[in-house]
C-alpha cells in the first residue's frame, strides 16, 4: 500500500522536469537571468577597478603619468627653499621655476600651450596670525588634468614637510607624524571583527538570504501554478487513474527543485565565468593576486587578507554539500506548501488571493533570517561579532533556516554539530510538512467549488479523516 | 463474476453523496450508470477508480479488492482535460507510461489510435491549439491506448457532432467485440439502450432501479400505445378507459393496463371505419423508465 501511494513519483518527476525546461519562457528567462548575472558579475569586478580601488589591494598604483613641460611655483610665504622646489624633480615633475610675476605668467597660461603649470602658494592670515595656506594651480588650456592635481598635491606635501621642519621637527620623525590611526569600539568578551569582516559578514548572509527567497518565490509560484493547472483543467483526473495523488505532489516538487537547482548552477556558472574572463581587469584578479602573494598583504590588504581567510577559511566540499541539502529542503518545505495552496484552487483566477498566506510565511523566514543580520551591522560601529538570541533563533527555526543557516555555515557562525541538529530539525519538520500535505492534498484535489480557506485546509489536516 | 460494486456510501457533512450503490458486472459488456445530474454519478465512478475513498462499501475487480495502480483501467472523465500548453504526443506518451506502457509499445498504440481516430496531424501540436470535439478524440485516444481491459466513459458522446459521435459509437463497439468491460454514463437515453445490457438509476445517491435492461423492459411488457388516425379517437379511447398522456402530431399516446386494453381500443376504431395510420404497441424505452423512475423517487 505505501508503494502504491509514491508508485509512479518518477514519471511525473520525468515529465514535469523535461516539459519545464522545454518551455520557451524557462528557456528565455534564464537567457536573460544569465545574461544579467553576467554583466552583474563582470560590473562588481570591473567598475571598482576603473574607480581605482583595486590599485591599493595590487600593490601596482602606478604613479601618475605627468604630462607637464613646465611648472612654476610662486611662494609668497617663503616656505619653500630652492631645495623644496628642485626636490619635485624626483617625483617626475620637470624642472619647477620660482616667479614672482604671478598675474604676467597667468595672462600667458593662457594662452600658452598645453603641459604648463603654475602653482601659487599664499598665505591666509587673521589678526596678524597665520590661519592656513592657499596653493593654487593655474594651467594651460588642454594641460592633463591628473598632471595639475599631481602637482598640487606635491607641493602641499612639500609645504608640510617643510613647516614642520621649520618648527623644529626632526626629517626622520616626519614619517612618524603622518602615520594614521584606526579607532573601534569593541564590545568585551565578543569576538573581533574588522571593518572588512564586518562587511563580508553583512553582505554574505544577505546575499545568500535574497537568493533562496528569490527561488522560494519564484519556484513556488510555478509549482502552485501546476498543480492548480493540472486539477483546473481536470488532468489530473487523468493522472489519479494511474498514480496516487502523494506521487504526483512528490514528482512535481522533487522535478521543480531540480529546474531550480540547475538554473541557479546555470546562472552562477554564467556569474563566475564572465567574473573569471573579466579578473584579469578587474578587481577580482587583483585581489586573487593579493591573496597569493604574502608580500603585497600589507597595511589594509593585510586587514582584507584576514577578513576573507577569517569568514571563508574553513570552506571544504563538507560546506557546500550541506548547503546544498539546506537549499533542496528549504525549497522542498515551501514547495509543498505552494503545492498544497494550488491545490485548494479550483479557478486559476483565485490563484493569486490563495498564494497570499504562502507570501507571507516566506517574508516571514526571510525577515527572521534577516533581521538579525541587520544586528550585525553594528559591528561596524562595535568591532563585535555580534550572535543575539533572534540570530540563533533564526538558525533552529525550519520557516527561517533555510534562509539562514546557509551564511552561517559559510561564515563559521555555527559550528559543524549545531548546523547539523539545525538540519536535523529542518529535515524532520519537511518530513512532516509532507506528511500533512499529502494527508489534506488527497481530500482536496478534487475538490470544486469554493476556494478553500486556511481555516478549511487546517481542518482536513488535523481534524478527523 | 468480475467487477462488483457493493453498498457503497459517501457523505460531504450532511449531504449523502452516494447510498448503497451496487451493481455486479458478471461478464464483458456495457454497463449504464444513469442519473440526473447530481445524482452521484461522477461520485460512484471516482469511488470505483479509487480517487474518492466511500464511507463504506466496497469494490472488487476479479474477486479482490479494486486498486487503480494495478488495473488496466481506461477513463474518459466527463470534465476533459489536457495539459493545454504541451504536445499530445508528449503528454500522450506521459499518460501511457504512467500506465506502465513502454515507448514502442505506447508509439505503436497511439500511432493506430491517431490513425484510426483521424487526428494523426495533431500529434505535435498543443493541446490548446485542437477544438474541444478533437481535445475529446484526444482523450480518448488516452483512455484506450494501454488497451484497459476495463474502460469507464463518463458522457463519452456529449459536445461531439453526429459525424464524430458516430465515430466514438463505432469505437465503443469495437471495444465490445474485445470482450471488454465497459461502464457508461450518459443523459444520451438511446446511446445507452444500443450498448447497454446492465443499467442503474441513480437519484439523489440512491438506487432507483438496477438490473439486465431487457428484463426490465420485459418486465413493463408493452404498455405504451401510439395511434394516430383520421379522425377523433379520444371518446373511443375513454370507452377503453384510456386517457392521452401525450398528443402530437405522430398521434396520441396510452398508458395501457395490458396488451388487451389495447386491442380493444383498437377493435373500436375498426369498428367505426376510422382510417387508422398508425398503431404501435410497445415496451417503455429506457427514457421513459428513467422519467418514470426518477419522478417516484421524488415523490417519495
Amino acid at each position: 500500500m505505501k508503494n502504491n501511494n509514491t508508485r509512479g513519483w518518477k514519471k511525473v518527476f520525468g515529465f514535469t522536469f523535461i516539459q519545464y525546461v522545454k518551455t520557451k519562457s524557462f528557456i528565455a528567462g534564464t537567457i536573460i537571468i544569465a545574461v544579467i548575472m553576467m554583466l552583474l558579475a563582470s560590473g562588481v569586478n570591473l567598475i571598482p577597478k576603473w574607480l581605482g580601488a583595486g590599485e591599493m589591494i595590487s600593490g601596482t598604483d602606478p604613479e601618475t603619468e605627468i604630462i607637464l613641460n613646465k611648472v612654476y611655483v610662486a611662494d609668497s610665504t617663503g616656505t619653500l627653499t630652492d631645495e623644496d622646489i628642485s626636490g619635485l624633480t624626483a617625483l617626475g615633475f620637470p624642472q619647477p621655476e620660482r616667479s614672482d610675476d604671478v598675474s604676467g605668467l597667468i595672462s600667458r597660461l593662457s594662452d600658452d600651450e598645453a603641459g604648463k603649470v603654475l602653482v601659487t602658494v599664499t598665505a591666509e592670515e587673521a589678526d596678524g596670525a597665520i590661519l592656513g595656506y592657499a596653493v593654487k594651480t593655474y594651467y594651460s588650456p588642454e594641460t592633463d588634468g591628473d598632471s595639475v592635481d599631481a602637482v598640487s598635491s606635491a607641493v602641499v606635501s612639500v609645504m608640510k614637510y617643510r613647516s614642520m621642519l621649520d618648527i623644529g621637527v626632526k626629517p626622520e620623525d616626519f614619517a612618524a607624524t603622518q602615520r594614521y590611526y584606526s579607532t573601534s569600539k569593541i564590545q568585551a568578551g565578543s569576538d573581533e571583527w574588522g571593518v572588512f569582516e564586518s562587511m563580508i559578514n553583512y553582505i554574505v548572509p544577505i546575499v545568500f538570504s535574497l537568493v533562496l527567497f528569490i527561488f522560494v518565490f519564484a519556484y513556488g509560484q510555478t509549482v502552485a501554478q501546476a498543480i492548480a493547472t493540472e486539477k483546473t483543467s481536470r488532468v489530473m483526473e487523468l493522472l489519479l487513474t494511474s498514480v496516487r495523488p502523494l506521487a504526483v505532489v512528490i514528482g512535481k516538487v522533487l522535478a521543480m527543485c531540480l529546474v531550480s537547482i540547475m538554473q541557479f548552477l546555470v546562472l552562477l556558472l554564467a556569474g563566475g565565468a564572465a567574473f573569471a574572463a573579466t579578473a584579469p581587469f578587474g578587481i577580482g584578479g587583483d585581489i586573487m593576486k593579493m591573496m597569493q602573494d604574502p608580500a603585497l598583504q600589507t597595511g589594509q590588504n593585510a586587514e582584507i587578507a584576514q577578513a576573507l581567510n577569517n569568514s571563508f577559511g574553513t570552506l571544504s566540499p563538507l560546506t557546500f554539500i550541506l548547503i546544498l541539502v539546506i537549499f533542496i529542503l528549504g525549497f522542498m518545505l515551501f514547495a509543498l506548501i505552494a503545492a498544497l495552496v494550488g491545490a485548494s484552487v479550483s479557478r486559476m483566477e483565485d490563484l493569486a488571493q490563495a498564494m497570499q498566506p504562502y507570501s507571507l510565511l516566506g517574508v516571514l523566514g526571510f525577515y527572521l533570517a534577516y533581521f538579525p543580520i541587520m544586528f550585525t551591522a553594528e559591528s561596524f560601529d562595535t568591532g563585535a561579532a555580534s550572535s543575539n538570541g533572534m540570530q540563533m533563533f533564526s538558525y533552529f527555526f525550519p520557516i527561517s533556516s533555510p534562509f539562514s543557516l546557509p551564511s552561517a555555515l559559510l561564515l563559521g557562525t555555527l559550528s559543524l554539530p549545531q548546523v547539523l541538529i539545525a538540519i536535523i530539525v529542518l529535515a524532520a519538520f519537511v518530513a512532516l510538512i509532507a506528511v500533512i500535505v499529502a494527508r489534506v492534498y488527497e481530500m482536496i484535489i478534487l475538490h470544486n467549488g469554493s476556494r478553500l480557506k486556511v481555516k478549511d485546509i487546517l481542518t482536513l489536516a488535523f481534524g478527523k479523516k | 463474476m468480475s467487477l462488483k460494486v457493493e453498498n457503497i456510501v459517501k457523505t460531504y457533512g450532511n449531504y449523502r453523496a452516494v447510498d448503497g450503490l451496487s451493481f455486479e458486472m458478471k461478464e464483458p459488456g456495457v454497463f449504464a450508470l444513469l442519473g440526473t445530474n447530481g445524482a452521484g454519478k461522477t461520485t460512484s465512478i471516482r469511488i470505483m477508480l479509487g480517487m474518492l475513498s466511500a464511507d463504506s462499501g466496497s469494490v472488487t475487480w476479479h474477486g479482490k479488492k479494486f486498486c487503480t495502480a494495478n488495473e488496466s483501467i481506461g477513463y474518459l472523465a466527463e470534465e476533459r482535460g489536457l495539459y493545454p500548453k504541451y504536445k499530445i504526443m508528449d503528454q500522450l506518451l506521459y499518460f501511457a507510461s504512467l500506465k506502465g506502457m513502454k515507448k514502442p509499445q505506447a508509439m505503436k498504440a497511439l500511432d493506430y489510435w491517431f490513425e484510426r481516430l483521424g487526428v494523426q496531424d495533431y500529434r505535435n501540436m498543443r493541446a490548446e491549439q485542437l477544438s474541444k470535439g478533437n481535445q475529446q478524440k484526444i482523450q480518448l485516444i488516452a483512455a484506450l491506448a494501454p488497451d484497459p481491459e476495463l474502460l469507464i466513459l463518463d458522457e463519452p458522446l456529449s459536445g461531439l457532432d453526429p459525424v464524430n459521435a458516430e465515430l466514438f459509437k463505432s469505437v465503443i463497439r469495437e471495444e465490445i467485440k474485445k470482450n471488454k468491460y465497459v461502464i457508461m454514463s450518459s443523459h444520451q437515453m438511446s446511446t445507452i439502450e444500443e450498448f447497454c445490457r446492465g443499467i442503474v438509476i441513480l437519484n439523489k445517491g440512491k438506487t432507483v432501479l438496477e438490473g439486465d435492461l431487457n428484463e426490465i423492459k420485459k418486465g413493463y411488457g408493452r404498455v405504451k400505445l401510439t395511434v394516430k388516425c383520421e379522425g377523433d379517437i379520444t371518446a373511443l379511447a375513454q370507452e377503453c378507459g384510456l386517457t392521452a398522456t401525450e398528443e402530437t402530431p405522430n398521434g396520441s399516446s396510452y398508458n395501457v393496463q395490458s396488451e388487451q386494453q389495447a386491442h380493444a381500443l383498437l377493435g373500436k376504431i375498426m369498428e367505426q371505419h376510422i382510417p387508422l395510420i398508425k398503431y404501435e404497441l410497445r415496451e417503455p424505452s429506457l427514457n421513459e423508465i428513467f422519467i418514470e423512475k426518477v419522478g417516484e423517487s421524488d415523490e417519495k
